[in-house]
């Protein structure tokens, strides 16, 4: 059994390794975290990643704001009120969102939001195709732990009188909610990590943006990929750095995570 | 408890949005390497606005130390430029979702995959779309081969070679022309731009026009040799640093930039190495051509001048003859007029192009003088 755990640790230890050793150094400037890459070529060292940073974080919470309520709503409606046909097909499509590839929903969104419609390509397209990433995510683990509730807190709920909503709002969700909140987190980090959808829809940009509906927004995936097969070595440098950074957001996004779910959950 | 769940959620709230308005700073010191020009163009200077460009990956490092010494000038001004290739940018650029389009080949005028480009891109416009050439410079046909530091190709072998007709290093073709150094028997790993590439374009149309004997497919964007394909000019240069007995051709700066083997060209007189000065030669033999302010560049591939490199490729800007919008017009007018002007064509030399011939030029600054 410590076999396979030390295996299974080889690769993490040996990325982090790689990744730290490589683009470590740029982090420990302050300027990394203040400023962006604008006017900064390929073969000048300098500038760093808050542009990326900041649009990262700004599409996760977007896509976050939309599919959380979505994904929510959808499990409580599984859970609590779903039966007969509408609940399986809901259940059936659900699955369904989970298998779409990342690349699938990127194409999606295109189709719909260039082709069809003439936009551009700016931050809140990149958003929407994430939200069909995250919200099979939030569904699915909230639908396990609204389960995971028991059901005697519910009957005796119904047994003083509670109607049926009020005992959702105040018994199962907040008993709930650490588990509901890991679910989110583990989501946000999966979609903040994404790809795919962002070659797609989010064109690179090396200043700061931080409008969500013009404009290029720069995020830490695509700020990889603008120099990732680059051969001077400030860009090299930067690409490691982008990946280091793209690590600890995601690190720190988990750690959170954590915490709440130990926080917030309900007294014994 | 209900309220420290709140605290809870409302704290993370607050460090969100913290973090998404700390104040970041767009303002890096201004470039010391390349072209730090003071030309005068800085009493042209625009009240900042966004300008975005997509397309050619071979003049990336060019436009990107354009772009920056034109934002150091220029304050309050962005320019963005996506190197994901010519044939990408066009397509975003006829789709409304980019200002401008680099692309190493002018907009074709006939119908290709049953599209016309100038004319989608006129469509997009409501005017013309013209095409301004702003950017030179060589094909390195680089190598990778141990203990070979000067190889000699003909355009004839070279054809053979990227058509897959000659294998190893050490065939009797090539030896022929390398007499005195020791080739070795491995094979021949031809790397190609898996990408829609202008630089592709232009290989190929050299190949075609100095030995159409030995090169019998039309030049395109996409890569109709043999070889192995790797995305953009930066991917096949990498992939021939890293593959004894690799070989491709990229823009001088890759090649430089990889310290990868430049195979000399004989197209007739005589070997020619590449350097800044045989480039000037054949760029200054170059002709402007098209009509009106729709310039096109014509170069003469096949040249048999003596110590002129032959292998060229020209980078256009590509943009509305009438723009949409009167302040993005005056932005690409005032970048387009410094990305042309002497002081930044110059400081491109060094990084591995070359300055645009001043009549061609000249015939530029009066073009972009004329968008509207």
């Amino acid at each position: 059994m410590w076999g396979a755990f030390l295996l299974a640790l080889v690769p993490l230890l040996w990325i982090l390794w790689t990744v730290v050793s490589k683009g470590g150094h740029l982090l420990l400037d302050s300027q990394w975290w203040t400023n962006s890459q604008k006017g900064i070529t390929a073969r000048r060292e300098g500038g760093g990643a808050i542009h990326a940073i900041q649009g990262t974080l700004i599409q996760g919470l977007t896509t976050a704001v939309i599919s959380v309520p979505i994904g929510v709503m959808t499990a409580i409606y599984l859970v609590e009120y779903g039966r007969g046909r509408l609940a399986k097909a809901v259940s059936f499509m659900v699955d369904i969102l989970t298998g779409v590839p990342s690349i699938v929903a990127g194409l999606f969104i295109y189709a719909l939001w260039v082709t069809t419609f003439g936009f551009q390509r700016v931050g809140f397209a990149v958003c929407l195709a994430l939200v069909l990433l995250m919200v099979p995510v939030v569904v699915r683990s909230t639908e396990e732990m609204l389960k995971l509730v028991p059901n005697e807190l519910r009957e005796a709920a119904y047994a003083l009188g509670v109607p049926k909503w009020k005992t959702i709002v105040k018994v199962v969700l907040p008993t709930a909610f650490s588990g509901i909140i890991t679910g989110v987190l583990l989501g946000l980090a999966r979609v903040m990590g994404e790809t795919a959808p962002l070659l797609i829809l989010g064109p690179y940009s090396k200043s700061i943006a931080t409008d969500l509906f013009s404009g290029l927004m720069p995020t830490l995936p695509t700020m990889i990929n603008q120099d990732r097969t680059e051969s001077l070595q400030p860009a090299v440098d930067r690409v490691w750095a982008a990946a280091l950074t793209l690590i600890l957001l995601i690190l720190l996004l988990n750690l959170a995570g954590r915490v709440i779910a130990r926080l917030g959950s309900v007294k014994k | 408890m209900k309220i420290q769940r709140l605290g809870l959620v409302a704290s993370v709230a607050l460090v969100g949005s913290i973090a998404l308005t700390a104040c970041g700073s767009d303002s890096n010191d201004p470039g010391t390497s390349g072209s730090s020009s003071s030309s005068s163009a800085a009493s042209d200077c625009p009240k900042g606005g966004t300008l975005n460009g997509e397309g050619s990956s071979a003049q990336k490092n060019a436009i990107e130390e354009a772009i920056s010494s034109f934002q150091d000038e220029c304050a309050g001004t962005t320019i963005n430029y996506n190197p994901t290739g010519s044939g990408a940018g066009i397509k975003q650029f006829t789709a409304g979702q980019v200002d401008f389009a680099g692309s190493d080949s002018a907009l074709k005028t006939v119908e290709k995959d049953g599209v016309v480009e100038s004319d989608a891109a006129a469509k997009y416009c409501g005017s013309p779309a013209w095409n301004l050439p702003m950017v030179t410079g060589p094909i390195a046909v680089s190598y990778n081969v141990k203990g070979v530091d000067k190889l000699i190709l003909t355009p004839e072998v070279a054809a053979n070679i990227f058509a897959g007709k000659v294998t190893t290093w050490n065939d009797a073709s090539i030896a022929k022309l390398n007499s005195g150094v020791t080739l070795p028997s491995e094979p021949i790993k031809v790397f190609f731009r898996s990408d829609e590439s202008g630089t592709t374009e232009n290989f190929t149309k050299y190949l075609k026009a100095a030995a159409p004997d030995a090169w019998t497919t039309d030049p395109g964007k996409k890569w109709l040799g043999k070889g192995e394909g790797k995305e953009k000019s930066a991917g096949v240069a990498g992939a021939v640093k890293g593959t004894e007995g690799g070989i491709t051709y990229a823009e001088w700066s890759y090649a430089k930039d990889n310290k990868l083997g430049i195979a000399q060209i004989d197209n007739g007189a005589g070997p020619v190495e590449l350097t800044g000065e045989s480039v000037g030669k054949a760029v200054s033999a170059a002709k402007a051509d098209g009509e009106g302010n729709d310039l096109r560049l014509k170069l003469d591939y096949a040249t048999k001048e003596a110590g002129a490199y032959p292998i060229l490729l020209v980078t256009y800007e590509i943009v509305c003859s009438k723009g949409k919008d009167a302040a993005k017009t005056a932005l690409t007018k005032a970048f387009l007029t410094h990305f042309a002007s002497a002081d930044t064509q110059k400081g491109l030399e060094e990084i591995g192009y070359a300055p645009l011939p001043d009549e061609v030029r000249t015939k530029v600054d009066a073009a972009i003088a004329a968008l509207s």
